[in-house]
């Protein structure tokens, strides 16, 4: 290397420094926005519906006076972003739309425990068993079918007989799904791992795949495939919007506490790196509480209310009639139901 | 005013092959000199090095007093013709003529029309792009543009080579005099002799890295240090010869030696030194090539081949004997091989 | 760096150039990054996950419609560009802004207009007829471009010789047009490894699709790394095999001066047949996804037109946009300016590398730099400076492309002469180096803005909260299947998008 190489590597290298500590710079200099102790402003991740969770921020606002930020993501997207942000995130109250997104961020001892007011206006089963989380709506796990391919005495009268051979080919399943994968949490939970493997590899290979609910219920409408499983709430939803792509289909509810009867909570949390804890809870009190469940059975999101005493939307068939399982919530989708999905190949 | 190039000591290698090896080379305070040598020669290497965009490994650029050679180019005040002109085609002729100027400069337009007007060129042509000009336009305005900045040196490399003949000859002529006009002291890079004889006051022949000979083009060509020189500045005509001393015994007749020499070899004259003469040696013509104003003989006298240049009036027929002498000394002699 | 690398070159390396090039590349390390240390952590058990059949299956999936879509891209996209360049086709303008406009419709609003006509288009064939749709304009706006900087006079020289004009297209045409054609055959090629949206409703999975898949397995994180490794390695295998195909002729100059127009092949007969195909192509890849749009617009109930709603989120969609395009052209431009004046493995390197963040999903490289934004840099986390920076790392090889071509274009004896001028580096670059290459930037910029438009995981994810633009707005729509609240959205996308299209058939029609 010559003299005149190395000066150039030296000035190069300089001006890198200077250029890293100008960006650093800069970067200090931007940091006076976040927070002034007087005034807090709550940040809100929203994994809901986005109307839902906008309603609860501008309902909250209205009666306290704190603002509330709101940012809308998946359940996944947020969920995984909470965990790569660690201690150092930004939000003070997470709300997803199924339970496993908060099972994963409670796995990583991110939230601070619920106020025990607040648990109080939640029943227990729609709450984490470690009491760092709460249900703030819930959706029922149902059989949608296409009315012209699948008559009622077809229907299957459990989840488990999906995998016998006369469903082969005839429904469609969203194995990405949170609310699949609970499923087949409920179906390992209920009868065990080994009937629970057989049963997932008979699913494997009878069901065809579809990316998201809507898809199959789609799928559905038109025949393509004879029924599915899906949430309730798309197929309300779709009714109540002309039933474009569910006028020929109808839902079957499994009942019975099958497996397939799974009902998910979509759950609330405060971060434990919130500095505004006791806003934090407030928020999470007023979505639970009687005020913020009445806006969930108003709003156009059709999901069932969980908090005490309050009904969910009358189109709906009633929570307590839905005779769902009773799951550990902090159970599901756990690492192990991953492996089995990965070993089988349907993830 | 322009001021005086020195080169010295230069040295340059590509890795482990050198391509220049102590150079000396000095352009006197507004003369022009051309750097002559084949592809392959070193002589865009040098000239890089002088306009500072390559590094030599040892020695120094001077510019009148001043050491330049660890200066970036842009604070050399060195003027650069590239063989394409290359005009920033994004700008045009005024645009590019003023490109070096500063900016107060730039706007003045009676500078522009008397840099164009320097270069032979229209100042009509301010406004137009270089796309819409010829390649000798080109070349012209690439010369005013080098120009306006008043630089101390102008380098100009292979300059003409991408022009055809008729422009060519315009273009050159069209250039030494702009260099005259200004007195800018300028180094010429070309591989074609009569170019570089026909513009340079001075001509250097580089081989392999090295100056061969430096001197005026008139030296260069009747007096070369080498064969190899001979051969590259002018065609040359070998003489079998009995050398004894000042003269030396040809086929041709004798031939006077520049030096002292015994034995036998050849003896190397230019073709225009073979003259038609009632008592000259009997040859007969082989070939005859007319070139316009003269034409180019060729023909054998026993077993030696000879070639000749005449005025066009005195051609022979091919297969008619003529008779033949050398006429001035032997521009070089060498040794039996 | 060898002695024959900086100072056998001649000049020295202008140390800032240099310094943001660097940075820029390692700007694209993060996300490789981020998966290595996913592997690090995976250890053994990652052989586990690599070495299973459902990899396999993706692989042969991913690989085939890579394969696939990039060899009709460049059948279709060179194709229609000879037709209407070089023949005597009738309506050329109109073709030349009809093969472009494509790329003002996002490849997932073209994905939802195409299954919205049919449930049962899914599968490779569904994927493979939208990403074909979506991404032929790549292929076709370079090589028009390369068609009418050809000289002519080569294709003449042919015909002279006894090649009629498909003999000639194949022997002359076609080798000079390969390196504009395979850049945009690249970029096709990473698009694909790296698109979700538009193949996620069709049922047919490739990595990417499947890494999202981990991901919402929530315990699936690692699974998702190990498929990211696998996605890295064959974007390594693309860059290769551009590199080996258009070999050295990529950066070549094409010719130079005033240009002819050359004399049109006569097509004869099949001038109705050619335009009939290019009208079908239109319909295809334009007619489809408008038609489905309007059609939702008027039959669904939950069409509306929250005007606030929709003011707000074109807004920020335009201004992320701009500045993202802006950014990320002038964080190419060092880039582009090592690969073309300082060649050499050093610099092959940097550039190459800034493809990675191109071929990988964008929950992946968002997902990366929150882990490194929110350590380092915790003032910028979810500021709108660094959603341009994931934008910068995302997008780079659009910018990329375009500004190394016209700098290519504009001879490194520009600066040399211009220094003997006495003008200083910065003057060069001011003066002569960015107007000669504004046009390359400006292509550049617009494909870079078409794509932040169009951008979903990493707006979502790094954005200032409460930030919506056009695709999220589109995309919560859709996925709630309000297809009548969501039109209004992928509308406004399409006219957003527009004039950057009609840029692009300027750009290759100068």
């Amino acid at each position: 290397m010559t003299k005149g190489s190395i000066s150039a590597v030296r000035r190069l290298l300089a001006v890198t420094v200077a250029f890293t500590a100008a960006a650093a710079l800069a970067a200090c200099g931007s940091d006076a926005s976040s927070d002034s102790a007087g005034d807090p402003t709550l940040v809100l991740y929203n994994a809901q519906h986005e109307e839902v969770g906008q309603a609860w921020a501008d309902g909250f606002t209205a009666t306290t006076g704190i603002k509330v930020e709101v940012r809308n993501g998946s359940d996944f997207e947020l969920a995984n972003q909470i965990v790569a942000e660690g201690a150092a995130s930004p939000a003070d109250v997470f709300i997803t739309e199924n339970s496993p997104a908060m099972s994963l961020v409670s796995s990583k001892d991110l939230f601070s425990p619920v106020d025990a007011a607040t648990k109080g206006q939640v029943p227990a089963q729609y709450a984490s068993s470690k009491g760092d989380w709460v249900g703030v709506a819930a959706r029922a796990t149902v059989f949608v079918y296409n009315t012209d391919q699948v008559t009622e005495a077809q229907l299957p009268t459990s989840i488990l007989d999906l995998a016998k051979p006369e469903w082969k080919g005839r429904f469609g399943i969203s194995p990405s799904g949170a609310d699949f994968q609970a499923i087949v949490s409920a179906v390992y939970a209920l009868k065990g791992d080994a009937e629970g493997a057989a049963w997932l590899q008979g699913v494997k290979d009878n069901a065809k795949i579809y990316r998201g609910n809507s898809t199959i219920m789609k799928a559905a409408n038109s025949g393509e495939v004879p029924g599915g499983v899906i949430y309730h709430y798309y197929w309300y939803g779709d009714q109540a919007d002309g039933g474009a792509n569910s006028a020929k289909t109808k839902l079957a509810f499994l009942g019975n506490q099958d497996p397939g009867a799974f009902v998910s909570v979509s759950g609330g949390g405060v971060l434990k790196s919130s500095r505004h804890q006791a806003e934090a809870q407030q928020l999470l009190a007023y979505m639970t509480g009687a005020e913020g469940q009445k806006m969930l059975a108003d709003s156009k999101a059709l999901e069932y209310t969980v908090g005490n005493g309050v009904a969910a939307n009358p189109a709906l068939k009633p929570l307590a009639e839905l005779g769902a399982p009773t799951v550990d919530l902090n159970t599901l989708n756990g690492p192990k139901i991953v492996e089995e999905m990965q070993r089988v190949g349907l993830l | 005013m322009s001021d005086r190039l020195r080169v010295s000591g230069l040295s340059k290698a590509f890795g482990a092959v050198p391509v220049l090896t102590g150079i000396d080379l000095e352009v006197p305070a507004g003369g022009l000199t051309a750097l002559l040598g084949r592809s392959g020669s070193g002589k865009t290497t040098l000239l890089r090095i002088i306009a500072g965009f390559g590094r030599a490994d040892a020695g120094e650029v001077r510019v009148g007093d001043r050491d330049v050679t660890g200066m970036p180019s842009e604070r050399r005040r060195i003027g650069y013709v590239t063989q394409d002109g290359n005009l920033f085609p994004h700008l045009t002729v005024a645009g590019n003529v003023t490109f070096g100027l500063p900016w107060r400069a730039r706007r003045r337009r009676h500078r522009v029309e008397e840099l164009l007007e320097l270069v032979g060129l229209d100042p009509s042509y301010a406004g137009r792009l270089p796309h819409s000009l010829s390649g000798g336009e080109q070349q012209r305005v690439a010369l005013a543009r080098a120009l306006a900045p008043e630089p101390d040196i102008l380098l100009l490399d292979e300059p003409f080579s991408a022009l055809d003949a008729e422009l060519r000859s315009s273009t050159r002529r069209a250039v030494a005099a702009t260099l005259r006009a200004t007195r800018t002291t300028a180094l010429l890079v070309t591989h074609d002799q009569s170019e570089a004889m026909s513009l340079a006051d001075r001509v250097a022949v580089l081989r392999d890295g090295v100056v061969r000979q430096e001197g005026t083009a008139r030296d260069v060509y009747l007096h070369p240090v080498d064969l190899d020189v001979a051969g590259f500045v002018g065609e040359i005509v070998d003489l079998p010869a009995t050398f004894a001393g000042a003269t030396a015994a040809t086929p041709l007749g004798p031939v006077a030696l520049r030096e002292h020499a015994v034995g036998s070899g050849l003896a190397h004259v230019r073709p225009e030194q073979i003259e038609p003469a009632e008592d000259g040696t009997e040859a007969e013509v082989t070939d005859v090539e007319l070139h316009g104003g003269f034409g180019v003989v060729r023909a054998k006298c026993g077993p030696v081949q000879v070639t000749a240049r005449w005025p066009t009036h005195l051609l022979p027929q091919p297969g008619s004997v003529v008779r033949v002498r050398v006429r001035g000394a032997a521009v070089l002699a060498s040794g039996e091989v | 760096m060898t002695e024959r690398g900086v100072a056998g070159a001649g000049l020295r390396l202008p140390p800032l150039r240099a310094a943001v090039a660097l940075a820029v590349a390692g700007l694209s390390v993060i996300p490789l990054w981020y998966v290595g240390s996913g592997l690090a952590t995976a250890g053994g058990g990652f052989v586990d996950l690599v070495w299973r059949p459902r990899v396999g299956e993706l692989l042969v999936n991913t690989v085939s419609l890579v394969v696939a879509v990039t060899a009709a891209c460049l059948v279709i996209g060179v194709g229609a560009a000879w037709l209407v360049e070089r023949t005597d086709l009738p309506l050329r303008p109109l073709w030349t802004v009809l093969n472009a406009a494509p790329l003002a419709i996002p490849a997932f609003v073209n994905s939802f207009g195409w299954s919205s006509l049919s449930p049962r288009f899914a599968g490779f064939g569904a994927a493979f007829l939208v990403t074909t749709l979506s991404y032929y304009p790549l292929v076709y706006l370079p090589a028009a471009a390369a068609l009418r900087d050809t000289d002519p006079a080569f294709d003449e020289a042919a015909r002279s010789l006894g090649c009629g004009p498909w003999r000639a297209f194949a022997r002359i045409t076609l080798p000079r047009l390969r390196p504009a054609a395979l850049g945009g055959g690249l970029l096709v090629g990473l698009h694909l490894l790296a698109e979700f949206g538009a193949i996620q409703s069709l049922r047919f999975d490739t990595f990417t699709t499947a890494i999202y898949d981990q991901y919402q397995a929530y315990f699936g994180g690692t699974g998702a790394t190990a498929l990211a490794s696998v996605l890295v390695l064959l974007c390594l295998v693309l860059l290769v095999a551009e590199l080996r195909l258009a070999g050295r002729a990529r950066l070549a100059r094409v010719g130079s001066g005033s240009r002819r127009r050359p004399v049109p092949h006569r097509l004869g007969r099949g001038r109705l047949l050619a335009a009939a195909a290019l009208l079908l192509l239109a319909v295809a890849a334009l007619g489809v996804p408008l038609g489905r749009i309007g059609y939702w617009l008027v039959v669904s109930t939950s069409t509306a037109f929250p005007a606030a709603e929709l003011a707000r989120a074109t807004a920020s969609t335009v201004v992320l946009g701009l500045v993202g395009a802006a950014a990320t052209t002038a964080a190419a431009l060092p880039v582009a300016w090592l690969v073309v004046r300082r060649p050499g493995w050093a610099s092959r390197l940097v550039e190459r590398g800034t493809y990675i963040g191109h071929a990988l999903p964008g929950i992946v490289v968002a997902l990366a730099l929150i882990t490194v934004g929110i350590r380092y840099v915790p003032a910028l986390y979810q500021s709108t400076t660094m959603l341009v920076v994931a934008y910068v790392t995302l997008f780079l090889p659009l910018a990329l492309v375009g500004l190394r071509s016209a700098l290519a274009q504009s001879p490194p004896e520009l600066d040399e002469v211009g220094r003997t001028l006495g003008v200083g580096p910065g003057g060069i670059l001011l003066r002569v180096t960015v107007p000669l290459v504004a046009r390359g930037a400006g292509a550049g910029a617009a494909l870079v803005f078409l794509a932040v438009v169009t951008e979903l995981t990493s707006t979502l994810l790094l954005a200032p909260t409460g930030t919506r633009t056009l695709a999220t707005q589109f995309w919560s729509e859709s996925t709630a299947i309000h297809y009548g609240a969501a039109a209004p959205y992928a509308l406004l996308m399409i006219l957003v998008s527009a004039p950057m299209a009609y840029l692009l058939t300027r750009e290759a029609r100068a």
